[in-house]
């Protein structure tokens, strides 16, 4: 029976966070247009409503092109991968109060571990598709995603040593009684790593090097057609929802609000994690993007640093105050 | 090409074997090399070891087209050249077969070439900061700068009736007068696009990450960016003073006052902010030209009908000054013009233009060559981009502002 | 001139990301601001006078065919040589020429406005019309007939007489009326013959002491 209600769980949260994903795309091209000047799309349904579900039909049957020279199987996984760590993390991430598919005691280690899994879906990406594009972005992403989750994961120590805990859940609970029920302020050094690390995790704009489209015509997924490029596509949406989550959960006070909402619990979440979405899509429309050494650059030498510098002022404010 | 070997590679990968190497043919299918160019890559991880520039996929051949066409007929082949900025190329080959040919052209013309020749530089500089930010990754500026390209196109429309081909000028004159609408139009333009800089400006100029792209990007000192035989922004920006516009005048550009903005650092962001600057200027000559527009005919008295030969013109002294070098003959029997040679170079928004006549005294040109600033910028960047990075190079391409429509003609 | 640069960024907007900001708040301002797009099949642009779009040959109000002479003027002038006519010598009127066909391929033509500007009869003109893309090659050769056609719907869709419709190669703006033949001094505003040009504000006080 247990199994049955679990099973319902997850297709209703795979639902749902498909129709997210479909309507991120919708979303960002919509904001980046209007802030472009443009109106982005606008042909298909009411002022491009159903854009999305269009895109989705047409990747879905178009050609499946792989080349010759390809490595098959690889390159046949690579996408799904990709597609099926991002889909994990979100087992763990709480909705709301009780609002969990799995509530872990290492949910956050989790997260990370599938994060970093789904880079192995790129990396296989670039080196099967055997194009020099390609190569060069799944080079590209795998020093990034390498350096990057290194200052991720040191910026949320910070997190960790003041709630105690690696359960979501908890780290949401212990932060009701900071200040303005987050750990925004008193981890602002935390919080602008994590930011930082998250825009370079998902691949965003001014981190987006391993699909550079102007250097690497599109990076690891140049050889990518149809369903399998859409996948990568999706991965990369639940990626960026599924950091947005994080930084909702650890930094912004996940599902607590300035006051409850009695028949939808997980509004806050949401809504702080729309807010995320649009400062990644805003961040995209405003900033040029970094060059591969200089991205090196800022994660090793002033990230990590600057995580590594939180996680002893953090441990001497819980030492004074604890 | 006098390339200089400045930078020493050093293969820092097991002893420098070759089989390190990774060769990379970039385009010309590529987003970013502006068109067909293609560039034949050695990397070593991502740094560029050898970088050998191909150009021809637009090759159209225009040289020995022009050679079975009129005066008159083949500048609609420089409407083709650097099909950015027609307008400049249309003046320049005018100037160009004026000189050639002796035929004077009335102020007015001079005064409306000058304004449409200024308003092709900033369509061209405008899409050359549009695709040169969308190269680096600013995607915004990219559709700012086109909003204001548009209106320039529209005014040419106006002016012309094409928005992109104009075929404006003509031998001796221009083909249309200009109307109050489009003066007014242009008027308000010219009086709400410095506004409209600052904002790209604010998108970009002291962006932090704009910064690390450009400053101390792909540097040119002034010998090597003279030896390279650059012109326009790029030589200017390594601090040579040097604008055809200022040091050998043509049209109006002796009656209108303007600065030649120079760059010391001979960096792409010391390139990015000569043409900003030149856009300011751009705008300061348009508003000159606007004021000081004089009354009279547009066309000359000996200016050649379009259906040529129609009209002889009038018989000139040998050795006159007013006539370039080399003329040798006057006109005899069934020879319509004078026979000679001459280089005429202008400044379009590329750099220098020259186009090299030989005329047999027929009403086709013997000879026509075109020197295009793009043709010679891709050739240097062969010595710029070694020993930088694979984005370096995309930024470099942008720098340089390469026309391929230009380059391979 | 020397360009110059902005300041270097203090060590306080290096920690507050000021310049970052401003541009976001630029993009942010944008959002909000009307877009500039035209939804082009139900948002036409403006279409300027004497736009160079399809070709049309006038057709003559009264004999109902067009006006050409067959003086291959344009033919002559045509950079990309996309102009064919072919005519016959009418023994009976004078030896005025009939016109048999008049072809343009238009996949060739370079939409330079000679052929209308050296037209002495404005027999051919270049009209405001641009949709006219086709799937085959067939459709974009035009014929006499078709180019008669392209000038009946272009008059249709005047929105003034076609008595009216000047074509600004037809009369070149700004050319003084003596270089240009009998049909081609067309009625224009004095703006358009040259009568009253637009001067520069400079020009007109530096020199208005001389005239008066």
């Amino acid at each position: 029976m247990t199994i049955i209600i679990m099973l319902v769980q997850i297709i209703i949260l795979f639902v749902l966070v498909m129709l997210h994903v479909a309507y991120a795309t919708y979303f960002e091209r919509k904001i980046i247009g209007h802030m472009q000047v443009r109106m982005g799309p606008m042909r298909v349904g009411w002022h491009g409503l159903l854009q999305p579900i269009a895109d989705g039909i047409k990747s879905f049957f178009k050609e499946d092109i792989i080349p010759a020279q390809a490595d098959r199987p690889t390159f046949l996984a690579a996408p799904i991968i990709c597609l099926v760590a991002m889909m994990t993390s979100l087992a763990v991430l709480p909705f709301a109060k009780g609002w969990v598919l799995a509530d872990i005691n290492i949910g956050l280690l989790f997260i990370f571990a599938m994060s970093s899994l789904s880079s192995y879906g790129v990396v296989l990406a670039g080196w099967a598709s055997n194009s020099k594009y390609s190569f060069l972005g799944g080079m590209r992403s795998m020093a990034q995603v390498i350096s990057y989750e290194i200052a991720m994961g040191l910026s949320l120590v910070g997190v960790m040593l003041l709630s105690g805990s690696l359960n979501l859940s908890q780290i949401v609970e212990a932060q009701g009684d900071s200040l303005f029920g987050m750990y925004l302020v008193p981890q602002c050094i935390g919080f602008f790593v994590f930011f930082i690390a998250m825009l370079a995790e998902t691949n965003r704009v001014p981190f987006d090097l391993p699909e550079a489209e102007t250097e690497l015509v599109s990076g690891y997924c140049t050889e990518y057609s149809g369903m399998r490029y859409a996948i990568f596509f999706m991965a990369e949406y639940i990626g960026m929802m599924v950091m947005a989550s994080i930084g909702t959960v650890c930094f912004l006070g996940g599902w607590n609000g300035p006051f409850s909402v009695p028949f939808f619990p997980p509004l806050w979440f949401v809504l702080k994690v729309y807010a995320f979405m649009f400062l990644f899509i805003w961040i995209r429309a405003t900033l040029p993007r970094y060059r591969y050494d200089q991205l090196m650059d800022l994660g090793w030498k002033l990230l990590i640093p600057l995580a590594l510098i939180n996680i002893v002022l953090t441990a001497c404010l819980k030492a004074m105050i604890g | 090409m006098t390339a200089t070997t400045r930078k020493t590679i050093e293969c820092p990968v097991a002893g420098g074997d070759d089989n390190e190497r990774y060769s990379l043919r970039m385009g010309p299918q590529h987003p970013a090399t502006h068109g067909v160019l293609r560039v034949d890559l050695e990397l070593d991880g991502e740094t560029i070891i050898e970088c050998t520039p191909q150009v021809g996929y637009l090759h159209r051949g225009f040289e020995k087209l022009a050679e079975n066409r009129t005066y008159a007929q083949a500048l609609i082949l420089t409407d083709r050249l650097d099909y950015i900025a027609a307008m400049s190329n249309n003046v320049g080959y005018c100037v160009a077969v004026e000189k050639l040919l002796g035929i004077s052209v009335p102020m007015r013309a001079q005064y409306i070439r000058t304004i449409v020749g200024e308003m092709s530089r900033l369509c061209s500089h405008l899409l050359w900061l549009a695709t040169h930010a969308l190269d680096i990754g600013a995607m915004t500026v990219f559709l700012y700068c086109f909003r204001e390209r548009e209106i320039l196109i529209d005014l040419f429309e106006e002016l012309c009736g094409a928005r992109l081909t104009f075929s404006y000028p003509r031998i001796g004159g221009v083909r249309q007068d200009v109307t109050a609408r489009f003066i007014n139009e242009l008027e308000r333009f010219l009086h709400l696009f410095p506004s409209k800089i600052e904002e790209y400006e604010t998108l970009i100029d002291t962006n932090r990450i704009w910064l690390k792209r450009t400053v101390g990007v792909g540097v040119v000192s002034g010998e090597e960016a003279l030896a390279l035989g650059l012109t326009g922004a790029c030589l200017r920006g390594s601090g040579v003073d040097y604008d055809l516009r200022k040091h050998q005048p043509y049209d109006a550009y002796d009656q209108v006052e303007f600065e030649v903005p120079l760059g010391s650092d001979g960096d792409i962001y010391a390139r990015y902010r000569c043409r900003m600057e030149e856009m300011h200027q751009s705008v300061r000559i348009i508003q000159q030209c606007i004021d000081q527009l004089p009354p009279g005919p547009i066309v000359g008295e000996d200016a050649p009908d379009l259906v040529m030969p129609n009209r002889a013109p009038a018989r000139v002294e040998v050795g006159s000054s007013r006539y370039g070098t080399g003329l040798i003959r006057l006109i005899k029997e069934r020879e319509v013009y004078l026979s000679g040679d001459t280089y005429v170079a202008t400044e379009v928004p590329k750099g220098e233009l020259g186009f090299y006549f030989i005329s047999d005294g027929s009403n086709k040109p013997y000879r026509m060559h075109i020197r295009s600033p793009s043709f010679i910028h891709i050739g240097s960047l062969a010595t710029i981009a070694r020993g930088e990075l694979i984005a370096d190079l995309i930024a470099n391409i942008g720098s340089l502002d390469v026309v391929l429509g230009e380059s391979d003609r | 001139m020397q360009i110059q640069y902005k300041p270097k960024r203090s060590w306080l907007a290096t920690i507050f990301l000021v310049e970052i900001l401003q541009g976001m708040a630029l993009t942010l301002r944008r959002l909000f601001s009307k877009p500039i797009t035209r939804q082009y099949p139900e948002e036409r642009p403006q279409i300027r006078t004497g736009f160079r779009g399809q070709h049309a040959l006038v057709r003559d109000r009264e004999t109902g065919t067009t006006q050409c002479i067959g003086c291959m003027r344009c033919a002559v002038v045509c950079p990309s040589r996309c102009i064919r006519i072919r005519s016959h010598k009418d023994k009976e009127h004078w030896n005025r020429r009939v016109i048999d066909d008049y072809r343009i391929e238009a996949l060739r033509c370079v939409y330079c406005g000679y052929c209308v500007e050296v037209c002495p009869v404005n027999a051919i003109v270049l009209t405001e019309v641009y949709e006219y893309a086709a799937y085959d090659r067939q459709s974009i050769f035009f014929d006499m007939k078709q180019l008669l056609v392209h000038w009946d719907q272009f008059a249709a869709q005047l929105d003034r007489p076609v008595e009216e419709y000047v074509n600004p190669f037809w009369r070149p703006r700004g050319l003084p009326e003596q270089t240009l033949t009998a049909a081609k001094r067309l009625p224009v505003s004095p703006e358009w013959s040259g009568e009253q040009q637009v001067v520069g504000r400079k020009w007109r006080q530096h020199h208005r002491p001389e005239q008066s």
